[in-house]
């Protein structure tokens, strides 16, 4: 508030120009976002006549737990998956000099810049039953070997991590280059070896950014929908695939209405952890 | 090669730091003796700093040899040397308590746990900031954290503590307060420490020796009272204290005078031990607090006129004006009832001949 105001007062619009200049964007938002949640919302609580009803059969519905459940599965185990391969990349992307970092990180960038159902196809291509990566396996073990990774678990979580590791490696990034460099070099003038400086000083302070990027990672992965349904097998249904069952299937809309407020309220909570994670730990280890 | 001196802490062999083109230190040599405080006094840019990293392993020399307590580590990772090291900025672990942080060292070592809880009560104590032991660096003052950064290197007893600018961050009382801290750490414990300053007063006040130095080079190294009073070169007077500067031209001398030719006058200076040419450039110096106002005129005097007279509590400082337009300063002691210089009088600034020495020209450059 105070930053918007200043900025308005600097630009020497006067007190309307907040108005003014906020008027489109938020015509927009509300036209695209808060009207559809409210119908949303509305639909979830009113068939007939206003109730929870919608709600409460979810909370009893074995499908939609099994499916939440699924989802958290898989949120955590894309998350882990994650953090396990991003980790020693933000490290070797912190180690490195400024201008190469930054050539780095564009190849981190890279999944960013292409359609997440081209990438889909191309996970196909590489690590379907005929991929490359099962023709290699196979030729190297006559035949012997052939992994299925493509529509299963692994395909779900192969497909996340491509959209996910950005924001893990991006966040542990971050803590890792405000970590102060004369520590570790105090730490090895006192006679400590690598594994016990990473152990001791460089995990324990880049934890805000482990912590940020774990957030990020579960709330990004709880809402994936495209990922699942084409990578993933019938097992891998995740909530936004269940909410797309509800409206196409079954069209079953205040199911589907009362589904897609849980999500939200889930992912609402989650970004409420994220806010107070970061404010705690951003005064920390400064 | 020398042969490694077994009285001898560090020992650099011609050491040489090039960073591509530029080298940063010229073929240094210099012996540490074990117990010795000596600080590696200079401007910025001098190469002090990257001395300490090269002993400290943080960097490798372009060539040279580093040997630490008899033992050549030239090549050695810094976390095998063995060494202390106190940080400017303190690098004390944000993440753990006070007393974690003076027992990490100790951890790296693989001591028992009561014996930790032991040595690390002991320096606490040493430093009396026991009652902190609980409480994470940023809970404490500057003062404090440099302190804690100190008590974490004594207590694993290395044999040589490296300390970089550590009191550059704290204001002046304080930094004065831990001048005689770490000196009397020093007295107590008799752990070699090797200092870097820029600030000469520091240099003066805790070292054994100083060392001297300028564009990657020593300068010149002694005992503070030698620095001070028998500068070498008209860049360690200038360093070192505050000099009075007369440049001229050496003159035939007889005994032990030579006499020096400058646009303010001839002045008879003791002859340098150095060899020297008549006809040769050089420098008269004499220090302000070694001139005195007087209104006789002798061979050991200029004239002038006071331009200014400023009050330094203890000390009075004069700015006389000479015939040639440069400044000579005279510093006198404050006394109760001393007769005020007046601005615009006419004096003399009058030395002895004793107090006055002959410097060689500084290189043009």
């Amino acid at each position: 508030m105070t930053s918007s105001s200043t900025a308005t007062g600097a630009s020497g619009l006067g007190p309307w120009s907040a108005i003014v200049l906020l008027a489109p964007l938020t015509v927009l938002m509300f036209a695209i976002l808060l009207y559809p949640l409210g119908l949303t919302l509305w639909t979830s609580l009113y068939d007939g006549q206003l109730s929870l009803r919608a709600y409460a059969e979810l909370a009893s519905s074995t499908l939609f737990l099994k499916v939440l459940r699924n989802t958290f599965e898989i949120a955590i185990t894309g998350t882990l998956v994650s953090l396990v391969f991003g980790y020693p990349v933000a490290m070797h992307l912190a180690a490195q000099p400024p201008r190469r970092r930054t050539a780095c990180l564009v190849m981190v960038m890279l999944p960013f810049w292409t359609s997440i159902l081209v990438k889909s196809f191309a996970l196909v291509a590489v690590f379907g039953n005929q991929g490359l990566l099962n023709q290699l396996l196979g030729f190297l073990s006559g035949g012997q070997i052939n992994l299925p990774m493509m529509f299963n678990r692994v395909g779900v979580v192969l497909g996340m991590i491509n959209f996910l590791l950005p924001f893990m490696i991006l966040s542990i990034l971050g803590s890792l280059l405000a970590l102060d460099r004369r520590l570790i070099l105090a730490a090895e003038t006192m006679g400590a070896g690598s594994l016990r400086i990473f152990w001791k000083i460089i995990l324990p302070l880049s934890m805000p950014g482990v912590v940020a990027g774990v957030l990020i990672n579960v709330t990004l992965s709880i809402g994936m929908y495209i990922t699942p349904a084409l990578l993933g097998g019938r097992q891998d249904m995740m909530v936004a695939n269940l909410v797309d069952f509800y409206t196409r299937q079954t069209l079953d809309w205040t199911a589907a209405s009362a589904t897609a407020m849980a999500l939200l309220a889930i992912s609402g909570l989650l970004v409420a952890m994220l806010g107070r994670v970061r404010g705690g730990l951003s005064g920390g280890p400064a | 090669m020398n042969a490694p001196s077994a009285s001898a802490m560090v020992q650099l062999q011609a050491v040489t730091k090039r960073y591509g083109e530029f080298e940063a230190l010229h073929s240094i040599d210099l012996s540490i003796a074990k117990g010795e405080f000596v600080t590696l006094l200079g401007p910025s840019g001098s190469g002090k700093s990257t001395l300490l990293n090269l002993i400290a392993g943080m960097i490798m020399p372009s060539s040279g040899r580093i040997i630490i307590d008899g033992r050549d580590t030239t090549t050695l990772p810094t976390n095998r040397r063995g060494l202390g090291m106190v940080f400017q900025n303190y690098a004390l672990m944000p993440h753990m308590t006070v007393f974690e942080n003076i027992a990490f060292p100790l951890q790296v070592r693989g001591l028992p746990k009561d014996e930790i809880r032991r040595k690390v009560t002991g320096v606490l104590d040493l430093i009396q900031l026991g009652h902190v032991a609980g409480r994470k660096p940023r809970e404490l003052s500057g003062g404090q954290q440099q302190r804690v950064s100190l008590a974490r290197c004594i207590v694993y007893n290395p044999a040589l503590i490296l300390m970089d600018e550590p009191l550059g961050a704290l204001d002046k009382k304080l930094r004065e307060q831990m001048q005689l801290e770490i000196k009397r750490l020093h007295a107590e414990l008799g752990i070699t420490m090797l200092y870097v300053t820029h600030d000469q007063d520091e240099a003066l006040t805790m070292s054994d020796r100083i060392v001297l130095m300028n564009g990657g080079r020593i300068e010149q190294q002694g005992q503070p009272d030698t620095l001070y009073f028998k500068p070498e070169t008209v860049f360690s007077a200038e360093f070192i204290g505050s000099s009075n500067l007369i440049p001229g031209e050496i003159a035939a001398g007889e005994g032990g005078t030579v006499t020096l030719k400058t646009a303010l006058g001839a002045f008879p200076v003791p002859a340098p031990d150095r060899p020297f040419k008549p006809g040769e450039r050089g420098v008269l110096l004499v220090r302000p607090e070694n001139m005195t106002l007087t209104d006789r005129a002798d061979s050991t005097s200029i004239a002038g006129r006071i331009e200014d007279s400023i009050l330094l509590g203890g000390v009075v400082r004069h700015f006389v004006r000479c015939t040639d337009g440069s400044t000579v300063i005279v510093q006198e002691l404050n006394q109760p009832g001393r007769a005020g210089a007046r601005r615009d009088e006419t004096v003399r600034a009058s030395w002895t001949l004793d107090h006055a020495r002959l410097l060689p020209s500084p290189p043009t450059r």
